[in-house]
């Protein structure tokens, strides 16, 4: 665990930037998340946590062109990287070993 | 889109702007405006804004925050951190000088901080009245020959005439204190109950006076709590020791076994607190009550305080002269018609005045009433001495600051040939004495903690340190850095003037050059140590002359028994079973006792049938039984005591020597007559004289008195002469439960009762000790880190003369009179200032010790004593040193 140990929070930020792939900045990320899982995230939240994953070394980022909109203000594009991609795998590794070894009855709904 | 009508606010963007990360700010400035630009179209401008503001908030957190280090922009912060490191290194570099320097400074902050809590506490007092701006009391002021008089006793129906002929008054009501009327401590049984509780004290009180204290109420309803007659009402405090765990309102209680007066609990207060002038743990209520016949209508006794609230906004500099017209409206006429010659020209002396509640603790040392004050003048006292104490140790830190000078020149030198500003000097110099006193401050609250509970005990208060209250952090930080400004501000003047050629090449004068004042501040310490020493010790003779004075009678091995009201038809059964015991010698019941806090009674009184013609003269009329004189051991220099044979007896005094010269019956004062009536003659006959005693605080001369056989059984007076106090108080017990079963038995011994009556100049010595010892240790750190430094300085110089073939005791002479110098001239200019403060001090008591010349050779010496033993630490290590350490390195 440790160093190698990803948060829930961590783990979609760094889906959803998969997702967007090379269309990621803190906005587009923030409406990903907000549409596809219906949870509100605030900016400074979603920052600090793109900056530790980036500190990391499980994302990357670059400044594109300035634009007109956003105050004339460069995005900032996230990508995974490759540790990162190699993250999610055993991340989503470790949790199929662990819902394969529940026996099928503890997750069925008890009948009132 | 026009996008100039969806701005996000400025004043937040440049907040955001201020704080963040300059590596983040652009992209995520970006998101932010776009966020807001989608959001106004969306869900408006005004929802937008909103949401901006809090996601600006939310972007204030670490990881975004700029950081403080490793930024161009922020160099002073580098300063300051580098700064630090070297006052750190100053202070682990130099363990002894730091220890001084931060000890004395912590010493003298935590006597700042303890003293600064006392004020607080002291200046708080009846600011918790709701309304106290408006609530005051009435005072009497009586001129005579031009000295004014001010006392707080009225008549009862001055509280009513006060409210119905003033408007601006909007509501009056009275309490009474004394104790021939009952109030103070006294038996309350419970109805149903046998068993008696000697409780205390009982006041009386109308009801307006829970309306204008307006009390908080544990039970009962304040505004009729003491309406009805024959109710009282008693602090939560006793309501729980007698009614544990029930509501008590309703019930019934006996005062002193009396079933003829039952009293109905009309309500329980809460606890009163402690700041507060008005103490007390039962009130009577005043309602119907009427002491004497005719008592509440008359004008001719005053027993009650008045207070009064008056309408918001009275001026009340112009009400207060018209408040004589109460004096010509009721109280002339009353005069005039006892026939009282000087009833008019009295009356123009006579004024009334309304005083503010808050100003009885502190502000009224000058007027007379029944209650614990305080004075303002103590709060100042305390303030100085505090920081006194705070300048010493400040003056610590400024000398070994200046002295250590020469270990500091080099650097200052070496950073200003590299650009260094004299300005840079200082704020490093500031920052290292902020940082020393940010330690004290910590160490300071430390020792206070630990101090607080003995210092309560010193000042009779419940002081804690106030952490929770919002000021207090605050306050503290801001002083720490205040007072490391204040201390570090010569040093750092000093230091940072050092010429870099100058110093680079070793001229300086090691320090030398402000050892003149040190000298100067060194004698200042040590003249503030003296004059503290020399206090105390007029104090404490002071006290030791009070308590082992002749006062007049005897206290010793006397036992006064109280509550023995039961007694007041069995008086001489009572005497002669106590007398049954060998070891009782004598056994009086009189109430009226040469102790505070006993009954006292104020007659005026004249020579018989002088009443028209001569002012009255104001004296006691006590009333003592016919063992009074002899258990008291109080000298009869005329006539003879009170004889049980002799059946005038009741229409004879015996009077004190004050009363016969005050009457001037020098010539014959035996058979005298006097009378202590204008109206309603009563004649009484002289048949002794006594010497003068004291039954006054010894600050006091004694006053006239006469005695005359009574009952006032509630005190009784036993002269043991026994070995084994313990065996006779057992032998007294047994006979009072015999006497009298279910009555609490409560004895007090009478030298007790008397020391007690001191204790306020007790707390003044036991204060004025704490700080002298303070300050002398404050000092004496201070000197001994300089002869440590001096000593260090001179170390070349000694093993020279050591080598030479000088003897240990010329060396430790030598270094230990250049030390004596200054403390000599201290205690020169110490002496007349010690001798004027305690002189006046001493003018404040009648009868005082003398300050002889020995007090001053003593406190001298023992200050040189001292300061000898810290020199000689040093002195000494230096004499027995080998003089090739002193000498190899060169």
């Amino acid at each position: 665990m440790g160093k190698n140990h990803l948060g829930e929070f961590e783990e979609i930020v760094m889906l959803t930037v998969a997702i967007l792939h090379g269309e990621a900045y803190g906005v587009a990320i923030i409406e990903e998340m907000e549409t596809r899982l219906k949870r509100s995230v605030s900016i400074g939240s979603l920052q600090v946590v793109l900056k530790r994953l980036e500190d990391k070394g499980y994302l990357k980022s670059e400044l594109g062109e300035a634009t007109s909109v956003r105050g004339g203000k460069r995005k900032r594009f996230f990508t995974v990287t490759n540790v990162g991609k190699d993250m999610l795998r055993t991340s989503k590794e470790q949790r199929m070993q662990l819902w394969d070894a529940v026996p099928d009855v503890a997750l069925e709904f008890i009948g009132l | 889109m026009s996008r100039s009508n969806h701005n996000p606010p400025k004043l937040m963007l440049r907040f955001f702007r201020w704080y963040c990360n300059p590596q983040l700010v652009e992209d995520i400035e970006g998101d932010l405006v776009e966020r807001f630009e989608i959001r106004a179209l969306k869900e408006g401008h005004k929802k937008a804004q909103n949401l901006f503001v809090k996601d600006v908030l939310q972007l204030f957190r670490p990881g975004i925050i700029r950081s403080f280090t490793g930024n161009q922009k922020l160099n002073s912060l580098g300063m300051l951190k580098n700064n630090m490191v070297v006052a750190k290194r100053q202070l682990l570099r130099h363990k002894m000088y730091s220890t001084i320097k931060i000890g004395g400074f912590a010493i003298g902050i935590a006597v700042c901080l303890l003293i600064t809590l006392f004020i607080k506490n002291e200046l708080s007092y009846d600011k918790h009245i709701p309304g106290h701006e408006n609530l005051y009391r009435v005072v009497n002021n009586f001129n005579k020959d031009g000295n004014i008089i001010k006392w707080t006793w009225f008549a009862p129906p001055f509280a009513q005439a006060i409210q119905d002929d003033f408007p601006e008054v909007s509501l009056a009501g009275r309490t009474n204190e004394g104790n021939n009327f009952g109030a103070g401590k006294n038996n309350i049984r419970i109805e149903g109950d046998l068993q008696n509780h000697y409780e205390g004290d009982f006041i009386y009180a109308d009801q307006q006076i829970l309306d204008l204290f307006q009390f908080e109420m544990v039970y009962g309803n304040l505004s009729e709590a003491l309406a009805q007659p024959n109710t009282l009402v008693m602090t939560r405090k006793k309501a729980d020791k007698l009614f544990p765990g029930e509501n008590p309102v309703g019930r019934t209680v006996y005062i002193n076994d009396n079933t003829n007066r039952p009293y109905k609990i009309g309500g329980v207060l809460e606890d009163l607190p402690s700041t507060g002038f008005f103490q007390f743990d039962f009130l009577w209520t005043l309602t119907a009550r009427e002491f004497w016949d005719g008592e509440q209508v008359s004008w001719e006794s005053q027993n009650y305080q008045v207070y009064v609230r008056v309408n918001p906004g009275t001026d009340i500099e112009e009400l207060n002269p018209r408040l004589s017209e109460i004096g010509t409206k009721y109280i002339l006429p009353v005069e005039k018609r006892n026939g009282n010659p000087y009833a008019e020209e009295e009356m123009k002396n006579m004024s009334f005045s309304l005083a503010p509640v808050t100003d009885i603790y502190l502000k009224s040392p000058d007027i007379n009433d029944p209650y614990q004050k305080s004075d303002i003048k103590y709060i100042w006292i305390f303030g100085i001495i505090a920081a006194f104490i705070l300048g010493l140790a400040c003056i610590n830190f400024i000398n070994l600051s200046t002295a250590k000078s020469a270990n500091r020149a080099k650097e200052v030198g070496l950073r200003k040939t590299i650009g260094s500003f004299r300005s840079h000097l200082i704020t490093q110099f500031l920052t290292e004495s902020t940082l020393y006193s940010l330690l004290s401050f910590v160490i300071a609250i430390g020792i206070a903690s630990v101090v607080l509970p003995f210092f309560n005990q010193l000042a009779g208060k419940e002081l804690t340190l106030p952490w929770a209250e919002l000021w207090f952090i605050p306050t503290l930080f801001m002083s720490s850095v205040l007072i490391g400004v204040i201390a570090g501000l010569y040093p750092a003047f000093y230091l940072s003037s050092f010429k870099p050629a100058a110093v680079l090449k070793g001229k300086l004068g090691m320090g030398s050059k402000s050892s003149k004042l040190r000298n100067a501040l060194v004698v200042f310490q040590f003249t503030a140590s003296i004059v503290l020493i020399i206090g105390t010790f007029v104090v404490y003779q002071q006290m030791e002359y009070i308590l082992n004075t002749t006062i007049g009678f005897n206290k010793e091995q006397v036992i006064q028994l109280r509550n023995t009201e039961v007694v007041r038809n069995q008086p001489d059964n009572f005497k002669n079973e106590l007398l049954k015991t060998p070891e009782i010698s004598s056994v009086s019941i009189s109430d009226y006792l040469p102790i505070s806090g006993t009954a006292r009674n104020g007659n005026t009184w004249w020579k018989d049938g002088r009443t028209k013609i001569d002012a009255g003269k104001p004296g006691q009329n006590w009333q003592i039984d016919y063992d009074y004189i002899k258990t008291l051991g109080i000298n009869l220099v005329q006539g003879r005591n009170f004889d049980r044979e002799m059946r005038t007896d009741t229409a004879a005094i015996i009077i004190n020597q004050k009363m016969v010269n005050e009457l001037g019956i020098q010539d014959n004062p035996i058979g005298a007559k006097l009378t202590n009536r204008a109206s309603n003659r009563f004649i009484w006959t002289v048949i002794g004289v006594v010497e003068d005693f004291n039954y006054d605080l010894l600050t006091s001369p004694v006053r006239p008195l006469a005695m005359r056989l009574g009952n006032a059984p509630s005190t009784t007076s036993i002269l043991a002469n026994t070995q084994n106090m313990a065996a006779t108080l057992g032998e007294i017990q047994k006979v009072w439960e015999d006497i009298a079963p279910n009555q609490p038995f409560i004895y007090e011994f009478m030298d007790q009762s008397f020391a007690k009556m001191y204790v306020g100049v007790e707390r003044i010595r036991n204060i004025l000790t704490s700080f002298a010892v303070l300050a002398i240790i404050i000092a004496c750190l201070g000197l001994f880190g300089l002869s440590v430094f001096m000593i260090e300085q001179r170390n070349k110089e000694i093993s020279v003369r050591l080598v030479l073939g000088a003897k240990v005791r010329q060396i430790v002479g030598m270094l230990s009179f250049n030390f004596m110098k200054p403390i000599l001239l201290a205690l020169l200019i110490a002496t007349p200032i010690a001798w004027y403060m305690m002189e006046e001090w001493l003018s404040g008591f009648e009868y005082k010790t003398d300050m002889s010349i020995q007090l001053f050779v003593i406190a001298g010496a023992s200050a040189l004593m001292i300061a000898l033993i810290t020199i000689s630490f040093q002195s000494l290590k230096a004499a027995f040193s080998s003089p090739v350490q002193g000498l190899r390195n060169e």
